[in-house]
């Protein structure tokens, strides 16, 4: 458990990454320099945050995800969040964060089905 | 040599997600990292006792297979191989009466709040708190968000404190009152107000946790002044 990483999958041009751990500052900070690096290296046209085994994602974790998202974007590259659950949403909306700097997906399939109509 | 958290973990893969999983080994702390045949017979005894509410509370089905199959993993019908002579069957509580006897006066609960593992574990906790005294799924899942954050700000801007939470009832049904308070620096009044504007930003990128629980829960109070702690009380209250 200790230097625990998460992993990146690539698909196509696309990366996967599915986080089924706790995000702590040490790991988010980690993720997010690995994945620019793989952005560069595999010229990935898109990033895919699986968050379906997350079940709460308060105003931090938020912050991760749409700094993830602005840097995946810096690189030319679309970040995609999917499989936010609907309590997780609706709780979200009421507290008033934005998930403003990611683009949003049901399911995997159709993130992947999104990025492939970009790239046409 | 198995440990509880490998036996068991195999066993809730697939229908507890592993971040759950994680919170819940957390809560039985040295007992998860225990060798399967090394456990007395009280340990076997806690570890089910965990084990029957986490998973009654976060399996989406067959909640009484796997609470069956943790019982065999941790060895519970061949507990009494080694000493049979002490005729006390050591079998798990495999039947305790949870859940709807465990009315009565509720005691508050108080969680200490250290290191980011604490967040998880409060947040847990909370989340199973809130279920257990009738809050609907949705405002559990608020409740355990509003945990979350004010952990959060206790670990990153105070180092440490406490999340208290209780179960109250009044005429409008049941609720779920949380304290969360510590003996950090506090906030400053300008900084308080820039914070309730919206426009304060810490060099963490927080600032707005207070701001969205405040969102989330019935009432709020916060109670802080520079060098005095913070305490934050609030209340989820069942759907009207």
């Amino acid at each position: 458990m200790k230097d625990q990483q998460i992993p990146i999958i690539q698909i196509r041009n696309c990366l996967l990454v599915s986080i089924q751990t706790e995000l702590h500052d040490r790991l988010a900070l980690d993720l997010q320099e690995s994945l620019m690096e793989r952005v560069r290296i595999t010229d990935a046209r898109g990033v895919i945050l699986d968050v379906s085994a997350v079940e709460v994602i308060d105003s931090y974790i938020t912050r991760i995800l749409n700094d993830i998202g602005k840097s995946v974007r810096f690189m030319g590259a679309e970040c995609y969040i999917v499989g936010i659950r609907p309590a997780v949403a609706m709780t979200l909306i009421e507290m008033g964060v934005e998930l403003d700097s990611v683009n949003t997906a049901l399911s995997l399939d159709l993130a992947l089905e999104k990025l492939e109509l970009l790239q046409s | 040599m198995k440990t509880v958290e490998n036996e068991i973990g195999a066993i809730l893969a697939g229908t507890i997600s592993a971040i759950t999983q994680r919170s819940i080994f957390n809560r039985l702390g040295p007992l998860a990292a225990m060798p399967v045949s090394q456990l007395s017979n009280s340990d076997r005894t806690t570890v089910m006792t965990e084990l029957e509410s986490s998973v009654r509370l976060f399996a989406r089905r067959n909640s009484a297979e796997l609470i069956a199959s943790c019982a065999r993993a941790l060895g519970a019908e061949t507990a009494a191989a080694p000493a049979p002579a002490h005729g006390a069957p050591a079998a798990a509580p495999a039947s305790s009466p949870n859940g709807a006897a465990a009315a009565g006066a509720s005691p508050s609960k108080r969680l200490p709040i250290e290191q980011e593992k604490d967040i998880a574990t409060a947040r847990l906790e909370a989340w199973s708190e809130a279920v257990r005294i009738g809050l609907s799924k949705f405002t559990s899942v608020k409740v355990a968000t509003a945990v979350s954050e004010l952990a959060r700000n206790i670990v990153f801007y105070a180092g440490r404190g406490s999340v208290e939470l209780r179960a109250v009832r009044d005429d409008k049904g049941p609720a779920l009152r949380i304290v969360a308070a510590d003996q950090g620096p506090g906030i400053d009044p300008a900084k308080l107000a820039e914070i309730w504007a919206g426009t304060y930003k810490s060099q963490r990128g927080m600032g707005k946790g207070l701001v969205a629980v405040k969102k989330l829960v019935d009432e709020f109070q916060l109670d802080t002044a520079p060098g005095r702690g913070t305490t934050v009380t609030c209340m989820f209250r069942g759907e009207r």
